[in-house]
């Protein structure tokens, strides 16, 4: 075994400079800010839906995506603080209450506006085009996450992958809709929590693999 | 223990109190503060406020792998963990808050994964008796187990083969095996480290029937 006062001056006589961390508010508005970019290529390669604006009208349909981009944004300020060692865990409530709005105004679309999944009306080309919105807005966040938070594998913050994740996860289900058009109430209960559960569960899979 | 710095920068009088007097299980504000300072000369690449750094929280990084540690071996690990940890994300400490948290949160991870690693260990491995040295001596078994090892090592990067050749086959210190290949000691026991696990698993396989 090497003896602690070598090791030390063996770090210290290879030390260099290095960049200080920004804070965390300015890493997550870098991330948002990719975030925004990430939605605008992806509404002119893709167009947004054609009912967007009226769909907007509807306070239901605007609190859902609204409490879903809110959560996003907070769950990636709460995931880059709790990256900072020493940092409070109690950031990690900070989502929570829009996590909340955003839940609950799924759940009430789907007991007011109850809408059976008609199969006829959902194609396989549709199909393909929301799971392409989806790959395209959740993989470069994820990556960018990732590439941001690197210095958390060594000290094996699940809490940080898990918030990171559910930012990830919250952008793409407000994503979703701006593009495709989904009126059956089992489409929206599938691609809001299903692709939340997906990305989540995707993401701390991944941060265990990566940490174990 | 830490050596007056030659030539140190004047400004460095201020952190005087640094030396590490005592290891103390809490780094006092007067602590806190001089590591700050030290750790924010460090990040703008000063070596000499570095090596006062880490010298100063050995003490305190020793007292708090003790209270999880029962052999000094471990517990002298455990600090070279942290610190090598500290080392690797030391760019993540923000010196307008204060060092104490920062260091706390980081050394507390640490010696917690390091004891579920153990634990893990600890379940697939059984200390070594007397039976297993006499199976182990059995030369029947030695040319099997040399090319089933020879094999293994073929298969890993050259950079965690070079590895392995200078600290466990030349058995070469740390220090010397950083000096033959011009790898650094950090890079040298993560590369260890990944081969050994690499190998660990290969030569599983192959005992597998």
């Amino acid at each position: 075994m090497i003896a602690t006062q070598d090791l030390i001056g063996s770090l210290a006589a290879n030390l260099r400079p290095v960049r200080r961390l920004s804070p965390p508010l300015l890493r997550a508005a870098g991330w948002l800010g990719l975030a925004v970019i990430v939605l605008v290529l992806l509404s002119i390669v893709q167009g947004t839906r054609s009912d967007l604006l009226q769909r907007l009208r509807e306070p239901g349909f605007a609190i859902s995506i609204a409490a879903a981009a809110l959560t996003g944004a907070l769950a990636a300020l709460a995931a880059f603080a709790v990256s900072v060692p020493g940092r409070s865990r109690l950031w990690m409530l900070l989502p929570l209450p829009a996590l909340a709005v955003w839940l609950g105004s799924v759940g009430a679309q789907c007991l007011t506006h109850w809408v059976p999944l008609d199969t006829g009306s959902i194609g396989l080309a549709e199909t393909a085009r929301c799971f392409a919105t989806l790959v395209l807005t959740s993989l470069p966040l994820s990556l960018a996450m990732l590439i941001m938070q690197r210095h958390v594998v060594v000290l094996r913050s699940v809490s940080t992958m898990l918030m990171g994740s559910l930012a990830v996860a919250a952008v793409t289900a407000a994503a979703l809709p701006l593009f495709h058009a989904f009126d059956a109430t089992l489409m929206i209960l599938i691609w809001n929590f299903g692709t939340g559960a997906l990305i989540l569960a995707v993401g701390v899979f991944a941060s265990w693999r990566l940490t174990s | 223990m830490s050596q007056p710095p030659r030539n140190s920068p004047a400004s460095l009088r201020l952190v005087t109190r640094t030396e590490p007097q005592d290891a103390s299980s809490q780094p006092s504000e007067d602590h806190e503060l001089d590591w700050s300072i030290l750790m924010a000369r460090a990040q703008d690449g000063d070596s000499v406020a570095y090596r006062r750094l880490l010298t100063g929280i050995a003490p305190y990084l020793r007292s708090l792998a003790a209270r999880r540690h029962r052999e000094p071996n471990d517990q002298e690990d455990a600090v070279q963990d942290v610190l090598l940890c500290v080392h690797a994300i030391r760019h993540t400490y923000d010196p307008a808050r204060p060092f104490g948290p920062w260091l706390t949160a980081i050394a507390n991870r640490r010696i917690v994964d390091r004891l579920r690693r153990q634990g893990r260990r600890n379940r697939y491995e059984t200390p070594l008796t007397a039976q297993h040295e006499s199976v182990a001596a059995d030369p029947a078994r030695l040319p099997t187990d040399h090319r089933a090892l020879e094999a293994a090592l073929a298969v890993l990067p050259p950079g965690q083969r070079r590895a392995v050749h200078l600290l466990k086959l030349e058995e070469l210190s740390l220090k010397d095996a950083e000096a033959a290949s011009g790898i650094s000691i950090a890079s040298l026991k993560v590369t260890v480290h990944r081969a050994l696990k690499t190998l660990r698993s290969l030569m599983s396989d192959r005992s597998q029937p």
